[in-house]
């Protein structure tokens, strides 16, 4: 029959169709992927984490202000909440640097042999949360990164408390992991093959490493100085008996090409340079002080507008007059009201130095020995480690030394002199004394820390130092400073969690809700 | 497409103002699924499916509209275009036709024709529309605070800003050192814009005999656009033969090869490099020819500063005149054949195998100084980039068919059965460097930083379907459809869908034949299902890494990859829709009726769902969203006057267009499309899609007001905007709809008088019911250009006292000085109000005249091998007759994609056209 022969014709050719979606995974497979990877090299490309922005957490701190407001550069500079100028820290962390830790942690899951990275990383991870929390309060902690291995596309948030107990048992524990007979992280930037000083091998690289945890360690346990002394005391007493950093060889740091690689403040000062200011306050501080620093800071341009043509600006610290806090442009263009006024397309006043301290090729700091010499002064002064006000002036001292020697690894600099420290030592402001010493300490802090912006503003809001003018401009702080930033506007649509997570700081997501060691 | 503009119920053609070889948007019957996915309906060259492949100007990623593939096809190849409607062209064409299909035959020659040749020939010259004088002030000048700049570091910060002194004719420092009277020079943009032109010649040769035909043409396009240097060449081969080998065996081939330069397509709808942004961004005062002749300054090579947001607004002349460039080369072979076997004289059977190969190849380059007035980076090499990018794709389509129809008495039966498999093959190659060695020198040898990668993809969906038109005396219809798709993007577990249609018409007229006053009369109705993996891409389900082409410091680094999580569990998503219809002739069909009504579901639709990036990722792809489109469609056509010589035809045609979002797949009910401002590049508002509310909706803040709906202010008389406590904005932070961008009412008008030879077009169409943002109008309130600006210092006026009340509701009595901090803030704040308006309009769209002197020559004696001459003359875009949009033509929006949907940002303005055309036929 015809019609039969039709209908085999028919299947066949259905089955030749029809079944053909055997090779379809096949087809689905991109042979050019990289779907596999050490997790070493995904743990080196997570370590530059988020170190702040100039018109965040450096205008809070006052070390910086853009003056004006042409529309897109409102933010701190006049107590704004603006959602762009909050997000960096967040967006820069979560589906970036944290994203890489997660993974690579997940691919090391049952692996015994690389415990020396896991350290790391769980270390690390831990360093990035303190900011995030010092930053936003109750961020999501337990649950982030796991969109992928458990499907969580809106993460709880976790209290801001709780999250800080589990960082203490994050970093503790992954320091007693640290094996110096394990394995050597080749792929470290801070510490590894290739770092700027290299470890021969895993013990020389665990022993900065435990500075490095340590340190991280002081540093958390002195968050909570306002709050509960007794177990800031502990863990920084913990910290100090583990060993925290002793020399500026054990800093967390990286330098950059410039070229291929570059510090990413500089592009924001370079490009519309005439909005980009150093404040008064912290020009004035360097000023007062006579400090040797000041001069690869700070510079005055012919043209503010055009800072990148101009490579030789006057850099002498008597000549700089920093932006003053909470003024617009069109006041301070204006001299009658007492400002400097206009300087070629800008303002007559001072920036940042583009050749220097704002370099392309300027170092990136994490976690250095200046800042942890200070955190133990001031745990000195407190009682909190042994030697009282004598071991607090040692710690001081040596670390604006220290500091100060950090300079040479910028370029366009010379080394800031023997004698050139110990006169600066001997300033009044400057000089350590029994009285102002949480002042002194913490300015330092301060000045040492106009590189990480995240530990600028966190350690400013704890101490209390130095004693800054709020910003008046309007009384959206009520008179106050920022004291956290507000959540991504994108996490109120995209995350069901949002809304408990408001309740919980107190209702509102705004700029003066406290972080929990704030308060 | 502009020949179906405005002509078809249910089709919405908008073209942008893009340049010379821009992409249209084309949406049947609404936009089926949310932005991301292909929206356009699916173009059917002679059975070859190809997607429209719109590449628009999408804002930051992409500031240059690189055209369509409809550029592909030759007009004057056309033999017949259908446009397909409903999602039962899915059952032909699958689910690429989810959002109908427009059909496209070429000519292939007519058999026992004897040879001809056929030439056409058209030139078409355009400029630009200016409506600039509705909003533009043109009484103060450049300068801030009230102040003209003194100095020329002043001037260079100055220049976006119209805030200074009142224009008094007297000299005044600009940019470049120079001083100029300080007096208005309006509308720069328009003098910066050149005529465009294009001339197109078409020259075909065609044949028949008894057992087959040819026709075979070649066409020649030359254009350029209104932007300077935007030149969009063309080539097209075409070939259509049929032969017939025997009495039952036939064959027949298309070829179409396409070779197209689009040179320097304009930079719009960005913020940075493009002459819409600068000139509609800067100050009266300073004339073009300061901008043209001092565009380099003449110290370093780089750009000269004209005003302090260098970098996002950049002087157009300098680019022009130093050598940057775009082009895009682009070569396209579509080919077709199709063998046919009748093996009886009621079943036959079909082959048919389409190949379509595109190569195409850009290469453009920044230079060093544009966008900034220091060519060096940091590390003291130039700036500037080179980039070349070459894909390279392959697309099969193989198809079998075995039909039949048979006669049973009153029944009718036509039945056909086939399979289908789509393959695809695309590889990119990318290359770029930057920061160069040597100056002026824009290649890869040069650049110290170099990247390249290589992009690949496969993907196949193979198809079995089949149908039935079963017929009852001529009177009654049914069809039977039913189709079943396997995807290979898709989780084999998920990866095949069946999706049937069944339709039926009753020819009503066939019982009435006493009604003389009835022609024809057909009532229809439709439902239907389909199908698609449409936005799911090949490899979505995988995670993968990224090494960082350059080592840090000796070392390597790597990051995961992309912004979608992943997700292998994606289905394909479905589009339902039922339609009845009414199709009238009546009086002589004199009069002609054509009614549809429609209801489209879209379920499951595959969308990039946002997600807390706490998560590690931004988005995900996720199967949730569902949306309904909905509408009306009419064409009335009449023919109130027939005589002899003279015939009057008009025709109407609409479509209401209802949408409404059902489902964004989370708990919020609301998702975020895009945040314009947060592109970096853009500045106002967002798009959402919100349950319950009609699709493509536009968000901004608004003024914040109190119960009585005042308007509050600061105690400073400051504005304020709404926020996350507003009412209705909690999980917006304060963003509120303002409307939607898809116009409710689509439509036009058109008349044809027809005297003798002479044939004589007037169309009028409309676009009523939507809601547009307007940037435009944004930057020029804050930087002080637009007349709205002119509040507060207008004669007599010393600030301004903005009209609204404090929060105890008493008025507000502050007086406001610094009118540019208080204007910026409508953009910090993101408030919305002044710049929303509707983006209705009614244009006078084209008019022509056409005449047949085909007869008139051929009375020539020497002349009658002349089988055919007419010659036509039209002009396009006449006046606009009505748009609520002050300034702007409300239809030139940048994008013809659906992700910048209603967001007016620096559009090329709307042209008007000329066109005379020539064809002869021997």
């Amino acid at each position: 029959m015809k019609s039969k022969k039709q209908y085999i014709l028919i299947f066949c050719v259905l089955f030749l169709f029809g079944a053909c979606d055997t090779d379809f995974v096949e087809i689905n497979t991109n042979p050019y992927a990289v779907t596999d990877i050490d997790p070493a090299i995904l743990f080196a490309g997570a370590q530059r984490t988020h170190l702040g922005t100039y018109g965040a957490e450096h205008t809070i701190v006052q070390q910086f202000v853009n003056p004006y407001n042409q529309g897109a550069t409102l933010g701190f500079n006049f107590n704004a909440d603006i959602d762009g100028v909050n997000n960096p820290m967040w967006d820069n962390s979560y589906p970036a640097t944290i994203r890489n830790m997660v993974q690579a942690m997940t691919l090391l899951e049952g692996n015994t042999q690389r415990v020396n990275l896991l350290s790391m990383i769980r270390i690390w991870k831990a360093q990035t949360f303190m900011g995030l929390v010092d930053t936003y309060a109750d961020v999501p902690y337990f649950e982030a990164g796991k969109a992928v291995s458990e499907g969580i596309f809106s993460p709880v948030y976790d209290d801001d408390a709780a999250i800080y107990d589990d960082l203490y048992k994050e970093i503790t524990e992954a320091l007693a992991a640290f094996n110096t007979s394990g394995d050597f992280v080749s792929a470290d930037l801070f510490y590894g093959a290739n770092a700027e000083i290299p470890s021969a091998n895993a013990t020389a690289q665990v022993a900065k490493w435990k500075k490095l945890g340590n340190s991280l360690l002081l540093r958390l346990g002195m968050r909570y100085s306002k709050i509960n002394a007794a177990k800031a005391q502990a863990i920084v007493g913990e910290a100090l008996a583990g060993g925290v950093m002793t020399s500026n060889d054990d800093n967390a740091y990286v330098k950059y090409d410039g070229s291929t690689f570059v510090q990413a403040t500089n592009n924001n000062l370079r490009n519309f340079s005439q909005f980009n200011y150093a404040a008064e306050p912290f020009v004035d501080q360097m000023k007062n002080t006579n400090d040797p620093r000041g001069k690869f800071i700070f510079a005055t341009f012919a043209d503010p507008g055009q800072v990148g043509s101009e490579p030789n600006p006057d850099t002498n610290l008597a000549n700089q007059f920093g932006v003053p806090v909470g003024v617009d442009e069109v006041a301070l263009a204006n001299t009658g009201l007492g400002y400097r006024g206009t300087r070629g397309g800008g303002l007559n006043y001072s920036q940042y130095n583009i050749w220097v301290a704002s370099s392309p090729a300027a170092p990136d700091f994490w976690v250095t020995y200046a800042q942890t010499s200070l955190l133990l002064a001031e745990a000195a002064k407190r009682g909190w480690v042994p030697g009282g006000d004598a071991q607090a002036k040692i710690y001081y001292d040596n670390a604006i030394a220290a500091d100060m020697a950090v300079f040479s690894l910028y370029p366009g600099t010379t080394p800031i002199s023997g004698p050139e420290v110990t006169a600066y030592l001997a300033e009044p402001g400057v000089a350590y004394n029994a009285t102002d010493a949480l002042e002194l300490i913490n300015t330092q802090y301060w000045i040492v820390s106009f590189r990480n912006g995240t530990e600028a503003f966190a350690n400013f809001r704890r101490s209390g130092f130095p004693a800054l003018t709020p910003n008046t401009y309007n009384n959206d702080l009520q008179g106050g400073f920022a004291r956290r930033m507000t959540y991504p506007d994108r996490e109120g649509s995209s995350n069901v969690n949002y809304q408990a997570a408001v309740a919980a700081i107190g209702g509102s997501d705004n700029l003066t809700a406290r972080v929990f060691w704030d308060n | 497409m502009e020949s179906l503009e405005g002509r078809v119920a249910g089709l919405n053609i908008t073209p942008p103002a893009a340049g010379a070889g821009a992409s249209t948007q084309i949406r049947l019957r609404g936009q089926a699924a949310f932005a991301g996915a292909n929206n356009a309906p699916l173009i059917v060259i002679n059975g070859l499916p190809m997607d429209q492949g719109a590449r628009p100007a999408d804002g930051a990623g992409q500031q240059r509209d690189r055209g369509d593939n409809l550029q592909n096809i030759n007009p004057d190849d056309i033999e017949t275009m259908t446009v397909l409607k409903g999602a039962t062209a899915a059952a032909l064409y699958g689910s690429r036709a989810a959002n109908g299909a427009i059909i496209i035959t070429t000519k292939s020659g007519q058999k026992g024709q004897g040879i001809g040749v056929e030439f056409t020939s058209s030139f078409t010259s355009s400029k630009a529309l200016n409506f600039l004088d509705e909003i533009q002030q043109t009484e103060y000048g450049i300068g801030q605070s009230g102040a003209k700049p003194l100095t020329q570091g002043q001037a260079q910060s100055q220049g976006q800003f119209g805030f200074g002194a009142r224009l008094d004719g007297t000299p005044v420092m600009n940019f470049d050192g120079v001083m100029r009277p300080y007096s208005a020079n309006p509308s720069m943009l328009y003098d910066f814009l050149q005529q465009g032109t294009n001339f197109t010649n078409t020259i075909g040769l065609s044949g028949g005999h008894a057992n087959g035909s040819f026709r075979v043409s070649f066409s020649n396009v030359d254009a350029e656009g209104i932007v300077p240097l935007n030149e969009y060449k063309k080539r097209i081969f075409n070939a259509g033969i049929n032969h017939d080998f025997n009495k039952k065996l036939k064959l027949q081939l298309n070829i179409n090869y396409a070779n197209e330069n689009n040179i320097n397509p304009p930079q719009i709808g960005t913020q940075g490099d493009g002459p819409v942004n600068f000139f509609n961004r800067m100050g009266v005062s300073t004339p073009i020819e300061a901008y043209r002749d001092n565009a380099k300054n003449p110290v370093n090579g780089a750009e000269y500063k004209t005003n302090g947001f260098l970098g996002t607004i950049n002087n157009p002349y300098y680019p022009i005149q130093n050598g940057q460039y775009y082009k895009d080369v682009r070569n396209r072979f579509l080919g077709t054949a199709t063998l046919r076997y009748d093996i009886t004289d009621w079943l036959y059977a079909q082959g048919r195998f389409n190949y379509d190969y595109l190569n195409s190849f850009s290469e453009w380059d920044r230079l060093s100084g544009t966008g900034t007035d220091n060519p060096f980076q940091g590390d003291g090499t130039y700036k500037g980039s080179y980039n070349l990018l070459q894909d390279i794709s392959t697309d099969i389509n193989a198809d079998y068919l075995i039909g039949g129809n048979k006669q049973f008495g009153k029944f009718s039966v036509d039945a056909s059965f086939g399979g289908n498999t789509w393959r695809t093959q695309w590889q990119r190659m990318d290359q770029s460097s930057s920061n160069f060695v040597v100056a002026d020198l824009y290649s890869i040898a040069n650049g110290t930083i170099q990247n390249q990668s290589y992009g690949f993809n496969r993907t196949r969906v193979n198809s079995l379907y089949g149908w039935a038109e079963l017929g009852y005396n001529g009177m009654f219809y049914l069809n039977l459809t039913g189709r079943n798709d396997w995807f290979s993007v898709l989780n084999p577990a998920n990866n095949s869908l069946f999706y049937p249609s069944v339709s039926g018409s009753f020819i009503f007229s066939e019982l009435l034949t006493n009604q003389t006053w009835l022609n024809y009369g057909k009532l229809r109705g439709s439902w239907a299902k389909v199908g698609s993996s449409n936005g799911v891409n090949p490899y979505d389900g995988l995670l993968t890494y990224s090494i960082n082409p350059n080592q840090f410091n000796g070392q390597t680094l790597a990051t995961v990859n992309g912004n979608l999580a992943p997700n292998p569990n994606l289905q394909p998503f479905v589009v339902t829709e039922q339609e009845i219809g009414l199709e009238m002739r009546m009086f002589n069909n004199k009069v002609l009726v054509d009614l549809a009504a429609f209801h489209k579901v879209t379920t499951d639709q595959i969308l990039n769902v946002q997600i807390s990036n706490t998560s590690g990722y931004p988005e995900s792809k996720q199967n949730t969203a569902s949306l309904r489109n909905s509408g009306l469609e009419s064409l009335i056509q009449v023919t109130p006057i027939e005589t002899g010589n003279f015939k009057w035809v008009s025709s109407w045609n609409n479509t209401y267009l209802a949408t409404e979002v059902l489902d964004v797949g989370n708990d919020t009910g609301t998702l975020l499309v895009l945040y314009f401002n947060g592109t970096g590049n853009e500045f106002l508002g967002e798009l959402r899609y919100t349950e319950g509310m009609p699709m493509n909706q536009l968000y901004t803040r608004t003024y914040l007001r109190n119960a009585n709906g005042e308007i509050l202010v600061t105690p400073s008389g400051g504005l304020r905007a709404t926020d996350a406590n507003t009412p209705g904005a909690e999980l917006t932070n304060g963003f509120l709809p303002v409307g939607s961008s898809i116009p409710k009412y689509t439509g036009g008008w058109n008349n044809t008088f027809t005297y003798k030879k002479l044939s004589v077009g007037v169309f009028i169409d409309y676009k009523l019911g939507g809601t547009v943002l307007s940037s435009t109008h944004l930057n020029m309130l804050r930087q002080g250009h637009s007349i709205l600006s002119l509040e507060g210092r207008r004669e007599g006026e010393n600030g301004l006292t903005f009209p609204g009340v404090y929060d105890d509701g008493t008025p507000n009595t502050s007086v406001v000085t610094n009118l540019q901090g208080f204007y910026a803030n409508y953009r910090n704040l993101q408030i919305g109000d002044p710049f929303t308006y509707k983006s209705d309009f009614v244009k006078l769209r084209s008019v022509s005249l056409s005449y047949n002197l085909t007869d008139a020559i051929r009375s020539i004696g020497a002349l009658d091998f002349v089988k055919g001459l007419s010659v036509s003359a039209s002009a396009r875009n006449l006046a606009i007759l009505y748009k609520d949009l002050p300034g702007l033509d409300p239809e030139a929006i940048q994008s013809s994609g659906d992700l910048r949907a209603g967001y007016e940002n620096s559009s090329l303005p709307t042209a008007r056209s000329f066109n005379f055309s020539l064809n002869v036929k021997f």
